[in-house]
Formats: structure tokens, sequence, C-alpha cells
């Protein structure tokens, strides 16, 4: 299941974790569990908008990274 | 006889273990394991820090019945796998001290999560209870664990409690009672792993069975070998003689996937426990998100719905924050200057000009479309708010990988919407050097919101009721040449390689006015800030540049400088005032309107809006709105590429190359509305 997960997000494009749950037949939860699993062990990197650095940007005092409100994504590492 | 050299190594715990049984809470982090240790322990614990290492250790006790009971808080870790000193610590801590009980404390709100511990803990030879923390938490999320079921489907002791709420407790307790008196008989059902590494792993055991020191159960030290285990590896590679560990390491070397199929054989068991035990929460919100989603986030349809949305925002801006801006440009601003002008009539000239032309005229031509950036970010706020965002980012990619632009680049052009500087930093994400610095020079095409506030602020100046479509159509046209740009870039430099994402789509949920409220109250305060010091100091210095050198505005430098540039602007269609504004944008893009304010004057009985829409043609306006999208970012930009790009070549060819894109299409947009009789 997670070499799948992982194959899936080396294939290349665009996916949702819903859409991706459905691909392979398990719940959106196990999706999320088994990136965080793959960012931990280092074959994936997660990022979170803004994250990167927000030096000079006029409304970084209005963003609130914590609310968690940003859109976050999940690319492979190991494809480079 | 082995000819194995097994060191036995053992950490005693400074709970004696003659006078007291001893528990070991397990469990990931922020999963109330510490609440359930205060709760158990009160004030009877000790903290201090684990052997040789930094990270804190917490020690207590307590009683059942009269029973005193050590307990032992390991910290919080996702698995037993040797990736952190936690990690090692509390296996370690398992095995070497065999505690009586492992209490594994999960979140019943997350059990896909915090059961992939479980699913190393239910390997270990110590008896184990599952305390299926947060229920309220879980409950109240709709999700619902049948803890009797869960218990027969793991084979160990299953408690549902909440340690915040203080429920369950009680029989938490009792379980671990009838534990220890060895009432309960526990028989886990442990994961399997992928029959293609089954034959492997048996090889390992049977190469060394008999090798393994003590305290290491045999079959979990073959397990973690084939997991990859750096420490349990190291272990066995000291400890094997030569030859058995050359046929191991070969073993190894052929599975060298097995990692991922042992990791994968754990989350098929949790799936199995999840899909045995978890009844689903109420999908209302789930499948509403889902209804929705089939149309935003379809590749066609979910473009439509965002053009619509964007539309929508325009016309928001245009109906309620322009007439209020209209009326503080001319009453506001206007009676102020009246005003500024009777009571400094008798003042020196500069005192006067500088306060009535170049504070009222320049700054707060800029604060009167205050208004339009409320609803702006108020706009913004709500479908972030609300999670279309995330939405409108998605098929915004998909749309960029339709056009072939390379996937990657994505992230950072999403960012610049709000502002071009954290785009350029973005652009880290990127580890090609070709690949990002091709980004780097399309990220400042995407309009950001101080672009598009003075596109919000122009566009009805110009175009009156038209002023939604062209807004429209100008955010279609930055994104048009972007995608051209990026495609073109692609096909030459990426050859059309594609990376994947995987995005998180959060639920759609109602908005909090009190959340938005707060975004609208920061971001304006931010933008007064930047009118009152940045924006002010430039429109200062244009109105000293209009007054420079004898008073005379027909003969100061900024009419000659403008005059001298009005060549390049005259092809676009622009006069030496729209060309002087067009420039003095490099240091902040609201400055266009300041300076544009100072080059006008306040006037009481006209605001710069209506003078503006009698002074140009449409083709004209037209050409200064194009130009105002694509021309290049502001300085905090050109300094994030500088930075980024650590190079000067690259940043002047970046500014070279937006003046050559701004130009041109100026010039085409200026000359086709001619043609079309604008």
């Amino acid at each position: 299941m997670l070499e799948q997960l992982l194959t899936e997000i080396r294939n290349g494009g665009t996916l949702d974790i819903t859409k991706l749950a459905v691909r392979l037949g398990t719940s959106s939860q196990l999706i999320e569990a088994m990136l965080e699993h793959l960012e931990r062990n280092g074959l994936i990197q997660s990022y979170v908008s803004c994250e990167a650095g927000c030096q000079g940007c006029n409304l970084q005092e209005a963003c609130n990274l914590q609310k968690g409100s940003t859109v976050r994504l999940w690319q492979s590492k190991s494809n480079e | 006889m082995s000819d194995c050299h097994a060191p036995s190594v053992l950490i005693r715990s400074e709970i004696t273990r003659e006078k007291m049984s001893l528990i070991a809470l397990a469990g990931q982090p922020n999963v109330g394991k510490s609440t359930l240790f205060n709760l158990f322990t009160g004030l009877n614990q000790h903290v201090g820090n684990w052997p040789g290492k930094t990270v804190e250790r917490r020690e207590g006790n307590f009683a059942i019945d009269g029973r005193q009971i050590g307990l032992v808080d390991l910290p919080g870790t996702y698995s037993l796998t040797a990736n952190s000193p936690e990690e090692v610590i509390a296996r370690d801590f398992i095995l070497r001290e065999r505690p009586d009980i492992v209490v594994a404390v999960v979140n019943t709100a997350s059990l896909e999560r915090s059961l992939y511990l479980v699913a190393e803990l239910v390997t270990l030879p110590v008896p184990l209870i599952v305390a299926l923390n947060m229920m309220d938490v879980a409950e109240q999320e709709g999700i619902h664990v049948e803890s009797k079921v869960l218990e027969a489907a793991l084979g160990v002791p299953v408690v549902p409690m909440s340690a915040t709420c203080t429920t369950g407790i009680g029989n938490l307790l009792q379980v671990i009672s009838e534990t220890l008196d060895r009432h309960h008989v526990s028989c886990p059902r442990q994961p399997e792993v992928r029959a293609d590494h089954r034959a492997a792993l048996g090889e390992i055991l049977r190469h060394i069975t008999g090798c393994v020191p003590e305290p290491y159960p045999t079959e979990w030290v073959a397990l973690k070998l084939l997991e990859g285990d750096a420490e349990i590896t190291r272990t066995m590679q000291s400890i094997l003689p030569m030859e058995k560990w050359g046929a191991v390491s070969s073993l190894l070397r052929q599975h060298d996937d097995a990692l991922l199929a042992v990791a994968s054989g754990r989350y098929e068991w949790i799936e199995r426990m999840v899909r045995a035990a978890v009844i689903q929460p109420k999908r209302g919100q789930v499948s509403w998100t889902n209804q929705i989603d089939l149309w935003a986030t379809h590749p066609i349809g979910g473009l439509a719905i965002l053009a619509g949305i964007l539309g929508l925002v325009f016309w928001l801006t245009f109906t309620i924050g322009s007439p209020i801006q209209d009326w503080l440009d001319t009453w506001a601003v206007g009676g102020l200057s009246k005003l500024a002008s009777q009571l400094l009539a008798n003042s020196p000239f500069w005192l006067k000009g500088s306060i009535v032309d170049g504070v009222l005229g320049g700054a707060g031509a800029v604060l009167t479309f205050l208004p339009i950036m409320i609803i702006f970010f108020a706009a913004f706020g709500l479908l972030e708010d609300t999670g279309y965002m995330a939405r409108a980012a998605y098929v915004m990619d998909n749309l960029m990988h339709l056009m072939g632009l390379h996937g990657k680049s994505f992230l950072p052009l999403f960012l610049g919407f709000g502002c071009n500087v954290p785009a350029i930093m973005g652009t880290r994400v990127i580890d090609s050097k070709p690949a990002r610095f091709l980004t780097i020079l399309i990220a400042p095409l995407v309009p950001c919101s101080a672009r598009m506030a003075v596109v919000a602020f122009l566009a009805p100046a110009f175009f009156g009721p038209k002023a939604l479509l062209v807004s429209w159509l100008l955010v279609l046209l930055s994104m048009i040449i972007l995608v051209l740009s990026g495609t073109l870039l692609n096909k030459i430099i990426f050859k059309g390689q594609r990376s994947a994402f995987i995005m998180e789509m959060p639920l759609y949920h109602l908005p909090n006015a009190r959340t938005i409220s707060l975004l609208v109250w920061q971001r304006s305060l931010s933008f007064v800030k930047k009118a009152g010091t940045n924006i002010l100091a430039m429109a200062l210095a244009v109105w000293a540049l209009s007054v420079l050198p004898g008073g005379n505005f027909n003969d100061s430098y900024l009419v000659k400088f403008g005059k001298w540039i009005e060549p390049v602007g005259r092809w676009m269609g622009l006069d030496w005032r729209l060309t002087v504004a067009l420039i003095a944008s490099f240091p902040a893009k609201e400055n266009a309107i300041a300076t544009l304010g100072v080059i006008f004057g306040s006037n009481p009985s006209a605001g710069l809006a209506q003078k503006l829409t009698s002074t140009y043609s449409t083709a004209s306006a037209l050409s200064f709105l194009v130009a105002t999208m694509l021309f290049i970012p502001c300085t905090a930009t050109v300094a994030a590429i500088r930075q980024e790009t650590n190079s000067w070549a690259w940043t002047l060819l970046n500014l070279g190359l937006l003046l050559a894109i701004t130009i041109a299409i100026s010039s085409g947009v200026y000359h086709l509305a001619l043609g079309l009789g604008l």
C-alpha cells in the first residue's frame, strides 16, 4: 500500500488526497498517515505555502501559519 | 554452543522493581500521554533526563488497591525504529527493563496515525494495553470506535477513555490491575510482512538465531534488520561471525525495498483494525465537500468556477468599494486639501506644496482605496477560510500541467497571488538550478495583491461600468502570458519533465467571522502603515522633483525626466505622466496612484479618478493597466530575486525580460485598441 502511494506520487501530476484514497481503495485518513510516514522517513517532503520565506513581504504580519489554512503540498524527494 | 559474542547491557530504572510493578506509557506525540501520566501520579513524580541523553525522563508512582506501581512516561515516538533518540530510548527501555505492562496511549480521533506504534508494540514480548484516549474528541468529530471489536481484532485489552475529561480512568486502572494479576491473556495479532519478503525474513532469522544479544527478541531483530534499522544492523554486524553476517548482508541487499514492505504490512494491519472497529463519522460534511469538489476541482468546470468567483470579487469591489473610494477621493481628500490650502495660504510654498500636493495628493490618494483593499482582503479571506483557495490552487495546477508547465513551478507561482516576494522565496522547493531560475523569471508575472489594488482603483476610473470585464480580462491576460512563457521555458529547458504533488484539500466549512475580521484588520493595518511610510516618502520625493529646481512645475526635474522618457511611453500610448507613474511604481506598486495624485494635484472640485477619466483615451488607459499588470516588480521582489539567484546578471536579465514583455504587450494592446476605434 505504501509502495503504491509512493508510485502514485512519483508518476507525476497533481493529486488530491480524497481522490487518491479512492484510487488506492482506502481512507483519506490512512493516506495522510502514510504521507506523514513517508515524510518522516525522508522519501517525500511537504511544503506549506509561505513557509519558505516571507522576508520583505508587506503582508507577513497578517499571516497566521498556525491556523493551518494555507495550502499543503507533498512531493517526492527521490525522483529528481 | 553459540559462536557469537553477545553483550548483555541493561539500563536499570530508578524504580525499585522488587517493591513495585512497573508500567510504561508509550504513544505518539500529542496523544495525551503526559496528561494521563499526571493524572496517575499527581505530585509523586520525578523529572530528569534519560542517561546520556537530553531527552526528558518522567517517572512517578501511584497505587491501585494498595499495590504500589511505578510509572514511566516514555518519550513520544511514531515508531520503534532507530530514527531518533526518543525512539531508541523508548524501545530500549521496553526491551531492557521489560516493564510489567506497556500502556499504549492512542488518539481515538486519529487511529490511522496512532496505531502504527501499536503495530510495533504488539511484536514485543511485554503485556500491552491500548488506552483509547481522546474519546470525547472522537465523538465530537462523529467518529465512533467499537472498543470491544478493536480488542478482539488486536488481541490485547482496549480501554476507551479521556484523560482530559477523566472518563474511563477507573476502567483503565481495573484492566491494569487484572493484567498484573494475569487475568488477561493477550494474544496479539501481528502485522505481516509482504509475501515476497517472508522467505528472506525466515532466512535472516535462521542466520541470527543463537547470536542475538539479550534482551532483544530474535524475531524482532530479524524484522528490524530487514527494515534497515541502523542501530540493530550495527549491533548485529559487530556480533555475527563474518560468514553469517555476509549471508545476512547479501539478503538485505537483495531486499533493499523491504523498508517500505514492512511498513506497508503495518499499514495494511492498521486498515484492517480500523475497518473492523471504527464506525465512520456522519459523512454529511465530507459528502457535501465531495459534491462541491465534483465541480470545484473539475479540470474545466473548476476553472470556470474560479473565473466566476474572481469576477464576483471584482463586482463586489466595484459595486461597494468604488463609490466609497470616489467619495473619499472627492470629498475627504479634496476637502482636506481645500482646508489645508486655506490654513497654509501664507506658509512657504514648499510647506504648502508638500502637504497639499505631496501628502494629501499622493499618499492621501492611495489611502482612499483602503475600502477597495478591505473588500479584497475580506473576499479572499472568506474564500480561504471556507477552504476554497486549496481548490483554486488545484485547478490552476491542472491548467499548468495541461499547458506543460513544470509542476514544481506551481507552488511559488501560487504564492505570487498574495505577494511576489514569497513567490520568489518559494522557488527554493525547486532543486534543479535552471528550473528554479526560470521559475523566478516568470513568477513576477503573477498579479500580486498590490497590482490588483491599483487595477481595482484605476479600472472604474477609466472604464466605468465595464471595469469588471476589463479587470477580469487583465487577470486572464497576465495568466495567459505567464502560461505561454512557462510553456516555452518548459519545452526548452525541462524537456516536458513532470513531477508530482499531492495536495491536502481541507473540508469546506462555514467561515468564521472573527477570523476574517482579524485578517482584514491586520492586512488593512499593514497597508495603512505602508501608505504612511514608503508611499508617503515616495509621494514627497515625486512632489519635490515636481517643484525643483525653481518651483515651476513645467521646468521641474520630474517633467524633464518625463519628457525624456516619453518616447518609450509613446510606443504604448502613454504620455509622460503615465510613464512616470509607471516608473514610480517600482518601489511599490501603489506609488503609481500616489504619483498620479501628485502630478494631477489635489483639487476639491474633482477627484483623481475623474481627472484621469477626462484626460486619457480608452486605448491609453487600457495600455497603462496592461503595463501595470506586467511591469517589473517592486523593489522588495527585485531584492528577493537578487538574493535567491545570488546574481546581478540574472536579476538584470529578469528585469529586462519583464520590461520587454511589458513594452511589447502594452504596445500591442494599445495599437489593437486604436485599430478597434477605442
